[in-house]
């Protein structure tokens, strides 16, 4: 690992296209403005690992592991019985229209 | 012309040209750029989110609106950037499902959904301070159920 030492307005610069600047630090607290092409995605470390973790569990699903006749939201309230597929019958492609999201103005500048 | 690809869980799994979901950033931590969505559980709303060039990788899906009515998905600027996604409109929302033995233990995963679009599809970070990584699907859609 290549270990650098910055101050306060410096920079690191990855590739030629990703700039790291150091914004401020406070105490134990390291402020990093990163930025890079639309097209790199940037996580914080402990969100990634536990999106990779939630990812892989998801994958290690065998073909049968899915209920074929899931509890209805009143079974899974009433208790730990297999209720009939009752259900909507669920479509190829569920026409999940989209919540309101936040305009980007209001959105936190920092993830 | 239908497209076959190979799956470990399916055999030969047949769909329709325009089914292909391209993922131009993959799934974090997993990749895959070419996916399709397939129903091997029909009426119980779970769907398998394959990868065509890769007959290992699947994941089990659900729509996170059919289960959480009041779920909301708000993406960082960088985000929508990156993905086009300013808005929502006409995107399909899933969620990665966690596949246990007993169905109500079975979780979701509501803070990197997948949103897919035109034949594209991203898993973005939703930065809902409440939206859980492993949300229980039946007993929170009985709760919400509840006090609607």
């Amino acid at each position: 690992m290549l270990i650098l030492t910055r101050r306060p307005g410096e920079r690191v610069v990855i590739g030629d296209e990703i700039f790291v600047t150091v914004m401020s630090v406070s105490g134990h607290t390291v402020r990093l403005g990163i930025a890079a092409p639309a097209g790199v995605p940037i996580y914080r470390e402990e969100i990634w690992l536990a999106v990779k973790e939630e990812n892989r569990a998801a994958a290690a699903a065998t073909a049968d592991a899915l209920p074929s006749t899931p509890p209805t939201a009143d079974a899974a309230h009433s208790g730990r019985s297999q209720a009939p597929a009752s259900e909507a019958p669920a479509s190829e492609t569920p026409a999940s229209e989209a919540p309101a999201e936040r305009p980007a103005s209001e959105a936190p500048a920092e993830r | 012309m239908p497209i076959s690809f190979q799956s470990i869980r399916f055999g030969t799994v047949e769909i329709r040209p325009e089914d292909v979901i391209e993922f131009p950033f993959g799934l974090i931590g997993l990749g895959g750029l070419r996916y399709a969505l397939i129903d091997r559980n029909p009426g119980t709303g779970f769907l398998w989110l394959h990868e065509i060039d890769n007959p290992a990788l699947a994941l089990p899906v659900v729509s996170p609106v059919r289960f959480f009515p009041d779920f909301v998905l708000e993406i960082a600027p960088e985000d929508q950037e990156r993905t086009g996604l300013h808005d929502l409109t006409g995107a399909q929302l899933y969620v990665t499902v966690r596949a246990t033995p007993d169905p109500l233990d079975i979780t979701v995963n509501l803070r990197a959904p997948l949103v897919i679009r035109d034949g594209r599809g991203y898993q973005v970070i939703n930065t809902r301070e409440d939206a859980p990584l492993q949300a229980p699907l039946f007993t929170l859609a009985a709760q919400s159920q509840i006090a609607s």
